[in-house]
């Protein structure tokens, strides 16, 4: 008896403790995740007596969210194509800044990391809002353009909206590459850095290409860094309202800046609610399916 | 929108002029400050000895004589810079009142969301007074959510200019006191224009495709669109604003309007990205002093009129502080210290004597924008007062055109 005692006393501290030590987080995500989430679904089914007050009635009303998607398709997609476009670019300006610095950085490897992160001892919403006079119509980008007189070519392929960046979709898309790019170039680094150059070396000592030898080793073994910078970048872009408000027109506002208008100016909570939901829908599906055509395991790696 | 956002940016380029004109009037304020302060020193003994503290109704007032917190849109008051002691400060040094002077209302819209759950929970915010516009002050006093204001304790209001006595967003004139009123018109480079632009059809016109602005302020932007289509926003309906929204609808698919903004519609002005924009008579009466290529113009069809006003929530503590602070503002010697920093029109009889007091200060008092004559007040117009159900039907057609 006493021994058996003895062998259950073992086993229940081993699974008490480490709910213990698990509860902190759960309890914050307990509190700061799943209520306020199971509150935002309960507010995008209800209906709202007035819009001056918040008081909801839970009626079941799926109106909130037919209404959402159907005045709203066109800024979904628009959110989508600006993050994905924001995305690959970071993907094509991440990659080889993440190449040069885990390979040929040396002794300034961390140096070039530091700088990479740098952006981040300035507020987000100041770094953007300087965009607007990098970008402005007397700004160095256009008097650059007008300068090497390739405006009139930026405007016919559609760059530039008479003659302008700022306000316009590709400010947008700029703004988004540029604050998220630390999120690609990181993971990307973090996964090329893990790689062991020897694998390199013996690809070539087998008579690769140096381009083969990119392909076939380097590329497949950090993707597990892509996919995580692309997860890191598409998911905050689709949802971000800043880079719009400041550097977009009318023309050009993002889902982010939808919900905020509903919530904070308009008042209406039941719209907005169903309209953050059915975003968090769409990119939990599109990360799901993301996840099974790149495979997960490849990110646990 | 941002009204007044970002302004301290463009006022602290004070161009010598203005400070002339501001530290001018400011002497002129000093060699009549004892006794006006005598006389504010009187009242001030009758109306502690009068109070009984707690929160109190009615006209009258209540609270800490000695406390006031308020809040007010960013740069609405001549600020203590370059030297120059501001109003502020000189009403705490003259009353001895310990005042919060907070200048964190950005937006009518942003504020009433940020006070509506305390509101409707009914507690008491920690503003005593704040700043709204005219439309939301109707809002809240029909939602009950403002206490009367302590009249009784303010002998200047006799200096209340008339016609904003029983305004239509307070018809018995009892929750609140006109801060500053203004005119939206046309806010243009005259340099980039090439020319000068006398009505709304010229924000339309295709050689500006792209550099036109237009507010967020949907009484603003949407009124003078209603008078570019031939319709009276005094008489506005949600059906009678359809060609208005319409036209607004297309220009802003096709690329016309550049953007909306609030206040910071200065800042893509003096950046060049607009050439013209709709604004407000008060910031382009200064801003034209540092650009003197800015103009302002009311247009032809007709320029829009609101009031800012001073508003009490409900529950408020310090009413008798609030009393002394509404009786300081409108003595006319402080109303037209502040008139003259903000540009608008004041609320406040013979401000426009007292600027003529001083030379600095003489060539406000002939300024159109601050004091509208006849010919120019016929032209301009008031928004209606739309029901509720009207009123979210004008807010979500607006917001579909700026935010689609």
């Amino acid at each position: 008896m006493a021994a058996q005692a003895g062998e259950e006393r073992g086993p229940r501290r081993g699974t008490w403790q480490p709910y213990a030590l698990l509860s902190p987080g759960v309890m914050w995500l307990v509190l700061f995740f799943l209520v306020p989430l199971a509150t935002l679904v309960q507010i995008s089914l209800s209906t709202q007596k007035s819009r001056f007050t918040q008081e909801f009635q839970f009626s079941w009303s799926f109106s909130n969210y037919t209404d959402a998607i159907s005045e709203y398709s066109n800024i979904f997609g628009r959110s989508f194509r600006y993050a994905g476009i924001a995305t690959l670019l970071c993907i094509a300006i991440g990659y080889p800044l993440a190449y040069v610095i885990a390979f040929r950085g040396g002794q300034y490897r961390n140096l070039l990391l530091g700088l990479v992160v740098a952006p981040f001892f300035t507020s987000y919403l100041v770094r953007t809002i300087a965009w607007t006079t990098i970008f402005g119509d007397h700004g160095p980008i256009i008097n650059l353009f007008e300068a090497v007189h390739v405006d009139g070519v930026l405007g016919t392929v559609g760059f530039l909206d008479s003659g302008r960046l700022l306000d316009t979709q590709w400010a947008v898309i700029g703004g988004l590459t540029y604050n998220f790019l630390p999120f690609m170039v990181l993971p990307i680094y973090v996964s090329l850095e893990k790689i062991d150059v020897r694998l390199v070396d013996a690809a070539r000592d087998l008579y690769s290409s140096a381009g083969r030898a990119f392909r076939k080793v380097v590329l497949p073994l950090s993707m597990p860094g892509v996919f995580a910078g692309t997860l890191l970048t598409f998911i905050p872009a689709s949802g971000d309202f800043v880079n719009a408000a400041f550097l977009g027109g009318p023309n050009n506002r993002m889902i982010g800046n939808i919900v905020q208008n509903q919530f904070l100016k308009l008042n209406q909570y039941t719209t907005a609610a169903a309209m953050s939901l059915v975003l968090m829908v769409i990119i939990t599906i599109g990360v799901l399916v993301y996840a099974k055509v790149l495979g997960t395991d490849e990110l646990a790696s | 929108m941002n009204r007044r956002d970002r302004y301290r940016a463009v006022n602290n380029r004070l161009s010598r002029r203005q400070f002339l004109g501001r530290a001018g009037l400011f002497t002129g304020a000093v060699a009549l400050g004892p006794s006006l302060l005598a006389g504010c020193g009187g009242g001030d003994d009758k109306s502690s000895n009068d109070t009984r503290g707690g929160g109190g109704s009615g006209a009258s007032g209540g609270g800490d004589p000695k406390k006031l917190t308020i809040s007010n849109w960013p740069l609405y008051i001549d600020p203590t810079e370059g030297g120059v002691t501001g109003s502020v400060d000189i009403f705490k040094k003259e009353t001895g009142i310990d005042l919060a002077y907070t200048e964190d209302y950005n937006d009518n819209n942003d504020f009433f969301a940020k006070i509506q759950p305390d509101l409707q929970a009914g507690n008491v915010l920690k503003q005593d007074m704040f700043m709204s516009t005219y439309w939301l002050v109707s809002r809240l006093i029909a939602l009950g959510w403002l206490d009367e204001l302590p009249f009784d304790e303010v002998p200047n209001l006799g200096n209340l200019v008339p016609n904003l006595q029983k305004p239509a967003w307070d018809p018995d004139g009892l929750y609140s006191l006109p801060w500053q009123s203004g005119i939206t018109g046309v806010v243009y480079n005259i340099d980039a224009a090439g020319r000068e632009l006398t009505s709304l059809e010229d924000l339309f016109d295709p050689a500006f495709k792209g550099k036109i602005g237009m507010l967020s302020e949907m009484r603003d932007t949407v009124g003078l669109l209603m008078l570019n289509t031939g319709v009276d926003p005094a008489e506005a309906t949600f059906d009678k604003a359809k060609p208005a929204f319409e036209k607004l609808e297309k220009a802003k698919t096709d690329g016309q309007i550049r953007k909306f903004t609030g206040n910071d519609y200065q800042d893509d002005l003096i950046a060049g990205n607009f050439v013209a924009c709709i604004g407000w008579s008060g910031d382009v009466a200064q801003l034209a002093l540092d650009e003197p290529s800015l103009r302002f113009a009311v247009p032809e069809e007709g320029g829009m009129q609101w009031s800012d006003c001073m508003v009490m929530p409900k529950g408020a503590k310090n009413r008798t502080a609030a009393a002394k602070w509404m009786d300081w503002c409108y003595d006319p010697v402080n109303a037209a210290r502040i008139a003259a920093y903000v540009g608008y029109v004041s609320p406040v009889a013979g401000v426009q004597e007292e600027l003529r007091k001083s030379p600095d200060t003489a060539p406000l008092a002939d300024s159109i924008l601050m004091f509208p004559d006849d010919k120019m007040l016929s032209n301009l117009h008031v928004f209606a007062s739309v029901s509720d159900d009207e009123e979210a039907k004008f807010d979500a057609r607006f917001a579909a055109i700026t935010e689609g």
